[in-house]
């Protein structure tokens, strides 16, 4: 004969319990844990761009960030930034500082690449290719997706290295060379590593490839 | 080694994160914006906590953070001052960035203003005497006029302008006598700070001009040699510049 047991108060808290448990164990482990996973991942070929000469697609672990290039505001600035891209030499690089939800740079091809990352130097390495001089635009609106090209604290020292901003930063207006505005991808950025007060971020997460559209 | 390395990689991470933009820019913590958007191109900002600066372990260079109230009330003074140069000309000399802070001083010494062409930046002490105040804004504006064009601004020429038993002291702070008020008997100087050193003495004569504008008026031929010498010059910078 089956008798049926009734399960008592007692036991049902502890499964309601051991049910929540592990429920959170699943949404920490499994989708909290992936960053991308709400990040929309924009596909460049199912858009059309105006100016497809001047689109490039730089790839991150959550999707592509695609950016359109002004050439007519920084000519120098772009002619390099789009020589360096040609060559893959963006390819491996660490986005080496990153402020949370204001700024990510990288682009220090000397010592941020994933090979040879040196925590001691990375920021002030250089491409090789010579410094150019800084091509500043007043009007120029350094708002939310804008790109730079950094520099040091001196004026005409630009190279390789370039910044997003994630943020407005009306400061940067007439202070650093604009090179373009990320046209979408915006939020893949944003789940770029950082870490509170950590002036170089440690371990950072790396440019996947940076290219042409076409 | 382990315990090494690990201190090591401690110093490196853990240097303070000072991430905001305006640090990044003119190198000087603790700053806020005022007002960026200005005719002219000149940016205000100011400090929220006292700030320290100098090269390496000398930080020397001391200012403090200001009442609102005063902030306010001197920035309107500032502006209208500084609204005297155009957008052109403040580009040419290389001066963008207005730091307001009270109590500024330099070695325990204080002061009106520091200039630092370099940085572009010009931080004046909002609770200077309220008597010289304005006068001394364009007295230290000099002071980026004439760091960056020194081969304009020649020390020996100018020392030339003097009485030839006149010699100027080794440094601005090495006499006593700091009196920003006109000489009665001017013999060559409209102050008796004029004469510490020849960068102060121009700096006074251009911060009369300025100022006071036509009403500066000297029987003085060495002054009236030195006017002529400013102007000459300041126009050599910019040719639509009014005195």
């Amino acid at each position: 004969m089956i008798v049926k047991i009734k399960i008592s108060k007692s036991e049902k808290i502890i499964l309601i319990f051991l049910t929540i448990l592990g429920v959170f164990t699943f949404t920490s482990l499994i989708i909290l844990k992936n960053k991308c996973l709400f990040v929309k991942n924009y596909n460049p070929n199912n858009i059309k761009f105006d100016n497809p000469e001047n689109i490039v697609i730089l790839n991150v672990e959550c999707g592509n960030v695609i950016i359109e290039l002004y050439p007519n505001i920084s000519p120098n600035a772009v002619k390099r930034l789009k020589k360096l891209i040609k060559l893959g030499a963006y390819d491996d690089a660490a986005f080496h500082r990153v402020i949370e939800g204001k700024l990510i740079q990288a682009g220090d091809l000397e010592f941020g690449k994933r090979e040879n990352l040196d925590y001691g130097k990375v920021g002030s390495g250089k491409s090789g290719l010579g410094i150019i001089k800084s091509e500043l635009d007043e009007k120029f609106k350094y708002d939310r997706g804008s790109v730079g090209l950094a520099r040091t604290f001196e004026l005409n020292t630009e190279d390789s290295q370039f910044f997003i901003i994630l943020q407005d930063e009306p400061l940067f207006e007439g202070e650093y060379t604009p090179v373009g505005k990320v046209l979408y991808g915006l939020d893949v950025l944003k789940t770029i590593k950082f870490v509170p007060k950590f002036h170089i971020v440690p371990r950072p997460d790396f440019i996947n490839s940076f290219k042409m559209l076409n | 080694m382990i315990l090494f390395r690990a201190i090591l990689f401690f110093l490196i991470f853990i240097t303070p994160l000072k991430a905001d933009s305006i640090y990044n820019l003119i190198k000087i913590p603790n700053l806020e914006v005022y007002k960026i958007d200005t005719k002219n191109g000149l940016r205000y900002l100011y400090a929220t906590k006292p700030f320290r600066l100098g090269i390496n372990m000398k930080k020397n260079i001391n200012c403090y953070n200001s009442d609102k109230k005063i902030l306010d009330e001197k920035y309107k003074v500032i502006k209208k001052n500084l609204d005297k140069y155009s957008l052109n000309f403040l580009k040419r000399i290389n001066l963008k960035y207005i730091v307001l802070c009270e109590n500024l001083s330099i070695a325990e010494i204080n002061t009106a203003g520091i200039p630092n062409n370099k940085t572009r930046t010009l931080i004046l002490d909002i609770k200077f005497n309220k008597i010289y105040f304005e006068r001394a804004i364009h007295h230290e504006l000099f002071h980026i006029i004439n760091d960056s064009y020194k081969e304009l601004f020649n020390k020996n020429v100018w020392k030339n302008f003097n009485k030839k038993n006149f010699k100027y002291s080794k440094c601005s702070t090495c006499n006593d006598n700091w009196n920003l008020d006109l000489l009665d008997d001017e013999g060559g100087f409209f102050t008796g700070y004029a004469k510490s050193t020849a960068s102060e003495d121009m700096a006074e004569v251009f911060s009369h001009l300025i100022f006071y504008k036509n009403k500066v008026y000297s029987n003085d031929p060495i002054i009236e040699k030195k006017i002529l010498f400013i102007k000459k010059n300041v126009l050599k910078i910019d040719n639509t510049f009014k005195f």
